[in-house]
């Protein structure tokens, strides 16, 4: 029997350009649109001390928010969070095994109109339904799954064990979401409206976050 | 080609209120002066006829009629009250297997000569049955409650008429109880509409009404206007035939029972 998890749905917190404002007096609004509970940090290009980020924990705690993870492209952000006990990631290198078994994306098949109860559209690459998957629906790709709509049936990317293969969507609700060889039941709270989401696993878990241009574009 | 509209009442679940339906709006659409035929192509299950009081009048049915033993006359039959409306059974219990798509064409081709609407009430599923119905169906009906189940299954056909080439394809949503639906304890009109995606022909209140009429044999339509549903489908032929009437509002519906029970309320007090 497969083991049916739980998404878990990710906060991402943008620190503001460094060129732009100060990421102090940018925090106050930036936490006005940012949902309470665990977070991802990404500090773009601000060079942190530990100070810096002690201060940062300490405000995003007592509006109820922890940080999971922190991302940055400065060497030295990552030592301060080591030190303080915070997970980093220098951005830039993903992880070389995510890398390795992102499936090549050798084809990429499109399915305007709406999926409906019943229907099972497959692809041996990516795959792009520009309307709804309907709950009922079910949809598979070897790489990956995009929805320009919303996802309320079923998904399944890297079908054949991609590990890297991601599904995207305007409005990801789906019933369940099937990465590899993972398989998690759908979110039970709503996706943020206007926002597209994404659902990648980390760490064997099937986790969901708002959509990165960035990565989608590597593959 | 003719003008003649040959409509299929469909839902995917069973007993959601396809015959109904089709009974309904059959009266409904010849009280407007058009000439109708409700044919009962889930013979398997037949009781379109029951539903209209005119069991005891069938002598022949399409299968007959395509081997040539009856002529189409013999086989149609008229409903008492409304000469207009006319009933053909695509066949008998008994006798399943016997009807394919290209049967259900000739037979649809005979009606279209004398009629302006045709109404094929659908057996539930999407099996074979479902298939033969839909063979020669030009625009379809699909009723649905707001239930998950039956929205799902109603999903489900709609993907099927489209494959079909099957157009319009038009939604009655059966069965809608306002005080469910404003306690959340029911889809919303939304709700459903937001999956199912198609425009959304008429809303039929729950209305006891309905079984009434059912046993009797004398669908909600041949009476005066006065039942919720009896209305909803009067509204609905007329939306068929391009009439502009609004749809009737769960939220409104249910605001004027409250008004109706506090005047009476207030008449006992005083
Ligand atoms: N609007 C309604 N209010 C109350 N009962 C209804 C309504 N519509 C249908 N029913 C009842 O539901 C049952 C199933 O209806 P029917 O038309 O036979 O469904 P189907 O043909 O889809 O199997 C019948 O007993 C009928 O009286
Ligand atoms: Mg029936």
């Amino acid at each position: 029997m497969e083991l049916i998890l739980e998404v878990r749905r990710v906060i991402t917190l943008y620190l503001p350009d460094r060129r732009l404002q100060h990421w102090r007096d940018a925090l106050p609004d930036l936490l006005t649109s940012c949902p309470a509970g665990r977070l991802d940090l990404h500090c773009g290009d601000w060079s942190l001390t530990c100070t810096d980020l002690r201060d940062l924990q300490r405000i995003l705690e007592v509006s109820g928010r922890q940080i999971h993870r922190l991302e940055t492209t400065v060497p030295e952000t990552v030592v301060s969070a080591a030190a303080i006990g915070l997970e980093g990631r220098l951005w830039g290198d993903s992880p070389p095994d995510a890398a390795r078994e992102s499936p090549s994306p050798r084809s990429l098949m499109v399915h305007q109109g709406t999926l409906r109860s019943g229907d099972h559209f497959q692809s041996d690459g990516s795959l792009l339904v520009v309307g709804d998957v309907n709950p009922g629906a079910r949809i598979s790709a070897a790489a990956d799954v995009m929805v320009w709509g919303r996802l309320r049936g079923v998904a399944h990317a890297g079908r054949d064990g991609a590990t890297g293969a991601k599904i995207v969507s305007l409005h990801l609700r789906p019933l369940q979401l099937r990465i590899a060889s993972v398989v998690a039941r759908g979110p039970e709270d709503q996706p943020v409206a206007g926002m597209a989401e994404q659902a990648r696993l980390v760490d064997g878990e099937i986790v969901i976050e708002p959509a990165d241009p960035q990565s989608m574009a590597r593959t | 080609m003719s003008t003649t509209r040959i409509i299929l009442i469909c839902s995917g679940k069973g007993g959601v209120g396809k015959t109904t339906t089709t009974a309904n709006l059959g009266i409904a659409l010849a009280r407007r002066g058009v000439n109708t035929v409700v044919l009962d192509a889930d013979f398997g299950l037949r009781n379109l006829d029951l539903l209209l009081g005119l069991e005891n009048r069938i002598v022949y049915t399409a299968q007959e009629v395509l081997a040539e033993t009856c002529r189409l006359e013999q086989a149609l039959v008229k409903h008492k009250q409304e000469p207009n409306l006319a009933l053909l059974p695509a066949g008998n219990p008994r006798m399943l297997e016997w009807l394919t798509p290209k049967d259900m064409k000739a037979i649809v081709a005979l009606l279209e000569e004398s009629f302006d609407y045709v109404l094929i009430d659908c057996p539930a599923g999407i099996e074979a049955g479902f298939k033969n119905a839909a063979a020669a169906a030009r625009e379809a009906v699909v009723v649905t409650t707001p239930e998950v189940a039956a929205v799902r299954d109603a999903d489900r056909v709609i993907g099927l008429l489209n494959t079909q080439g099957v157009s319009p394809v038009q939604l009655v949503l059966n069965r809608v109880r306002p005080k469910m639906m404003s306690t959340q304890d029911m889809l919303s009109v939304d709700d459903v509409t937001d999956i199912l995606a198609l425009p959304l022909l008429g809303l039929v209140f729950e209305d006891e009404q309905v079984i009434v009429s059912t046993n009797r044999g004398e669908p909600l339509t041949l009476g005066p206007a006065n039942s919720p549903a009896a209305q909803a489908y009067t509204n609905i032929a007329g939306r068929l035939q391009g009439d502009d009437i609004p749809l009737m509002d769960p939220a409104k519906a249910r605001q004027g029972l409250r008004a109706k029970m506090r005047k009476l309320m207030q008449t006992k007090i005083f």
